[in-house]
């Protein structure tokens, strides 16, 4: 008995070993990329920042302008776009993010279900099994997804949202807080609200060219590929971050366990050996 | 006199500091921009761009898309693409210009036609920017 259970535990302990070596590759992979992913997200907040305070300005100085992108619409039916990773094994990372999103969609009461443009492996195949009417399912790698992409999306989400196949517009993605903590956050971009506010001073006067209503329409496509752009930076740290995380607890439990199954080896190794003995021992005095 | 001028793209800010004056092209013409400026906002088109720091010292760069607003004495230029001369690849541009130049005859319908004149555009002013 105790031979075959030593050959069991160690058997174990070298399937427990690959994997701590699989997690740990894993782990240096994620953390060297995702302080080049952190860098990118932070240089992107600045424009984001500044784009969004431009549109803020123009909307609320202008009192007689109309704009497709700042007026609520009245078909009741909301568009998501949604930014997940391309593989597990981040933790709740995908997880997380989609159940923030579903009872964000809940919450909602609009008269149609919502529409969809997923980014990322898992989300399209999420969307196609929950059988959700999806915009394109052309953007299936988050990593691989340059500004240009970014920029189409926007291109295709602008027109959809003039010609009225929806009337809001929200990002699902996952904020970086920090390098230990990501938060999953659902945003509106469209319709830009613009509260007025009264108590402000008096609002310059602004000269746009050619005209207000059109730079403002030529300005949101850039905004919301802007946005865009900004939140998969953001979510692909979050992704990288949350696996980084997973995968140093995997490798931690992993030594555990592999130091738990030595302990059992030995003893029973020396129980085989201690066996052996006291057989000798009663051989010989018979 | 000087004002305080701000670039910044996707991939982060190029340029924060005082400038005597800023010229890009706008969608509708090259604008120059000095300081005691009126508030002003505009969308920007492709073209090249020149900021003159103070000491007369001349920047130039290719600059395509987003958005040029002047309040006060900020001036933000918030640009798509914003590529400082020096810093611009030529042989890219040049390979960039020839394979828009193919599709432009390859082209079959007028949205491609559309996306390969504007791959054109931005090559060729890269290249001139860059000169």
């Amino acid at each position: 008995m105790a031979g075959a259970s030593m050959k069991d535990i160690k058997l174990r302990i070298k399937s427990v070993q690959s994997t701590m070596q699989i997690t740990k590759a894993m782990e240096l992979v994620a953390s060297s990329k995702l302080r080049r992913a952190k860098e990118r997200a932070e240089s992107t907040r600045p424009y984001f920042a500044t784009l969004r305070q431009a549109l803020e300005d123009i909307a609320q100085s202008n009192t007689d302008f109309s704009s497709p992108f700042v007026q609520p619409g009245e078909v009741g039916r909301a568009c998501y776009v949604v930014i997940a990773g391309d593989r597990g094994l981040a933790g709740g990372y995908n997880n997380n993010l989609f159940k923030a999103v579903w009872e964000h969609m809940d919450g909602q009461d609009a008269a149609q279900r919502p529409c969809v443009l997923p980014i990322g492996k898992k989300a399209v195949e999420l969307c196609q099994r929950r059988g959700m009417e999806s915009l394109s399912d052309a953007y299936a790698s988050v990593e691989a997804l340059s500004l240009r992409d970014c920029f189409s999306i926007a291109k295709l989400l602008c027109e959809k949202f003039r010609q009225g196949a929806f009337d809001a517009l929200y990002v699902g993605y996952t904020k970086f807080v920090s390098m230990l903590s990501q938060q999953p956050d659902v945003a509106k971009v469209l319709p830009i609200r613009h509260e007025r506010q009264p108590s402000q001073k008096a609002q310059s006067l602004i000269e746009y060219e050619p005209g207000a209503a059109a730079v403002y329409n030529a300005i949101v496509p850039e905004y919301v590929g802007g946005v865009l752009w900004g939140a998969v930076a953001e979510s692909l740290a979050s992704e990288l971050g949350a696996r980084r995380t997973a995968m140093d607890a995997a490798s931690k439990n992993a030594g555990e366990m592999i130091e738990d199954l030595s302990l059992k080896y030995n003893r029973a190794r020396q129980g085989a050996i201690t066996q052996e003995i006291t057989e000798i021992v009663a051989g010989a005095e018979a | 006199m000087t004002f305080h001028l701000q670039i910044v793209t996707p991939d982060g800010g190029f340029y924060d500091g005082e400038a005597e004056k800023l010229i890009v092209r706008a969608k509708g013409g090259d604008v120059c921009i000095l300081p005691r400026h009126a508030p002003y906002v505009t969308a920007l088109g492709i073209g090249e761009a020149t900021v003159v720091l103070p000491g007369d010292q001349r920047r130039r760069a290719a600059c395509a898309g987003g958005m040029l607003s002047v309040t006060g004495e900020d001036v933000r230029l918030v640009a798509t693409t914003f590529e400082w001369a020096e810093d611009i690849d030529k042989a890219r541009a040049q390979k960039a210009e020839e394979k828009a130049r193919r599709k432009i005859q390859d082209a079959r319908d007028n949205v491609e036609l559309e996306m390969a004149k504007a791959k054109l555009y931005r090559a060729l002013t890269r290249q001139k920017a860059a000169q």
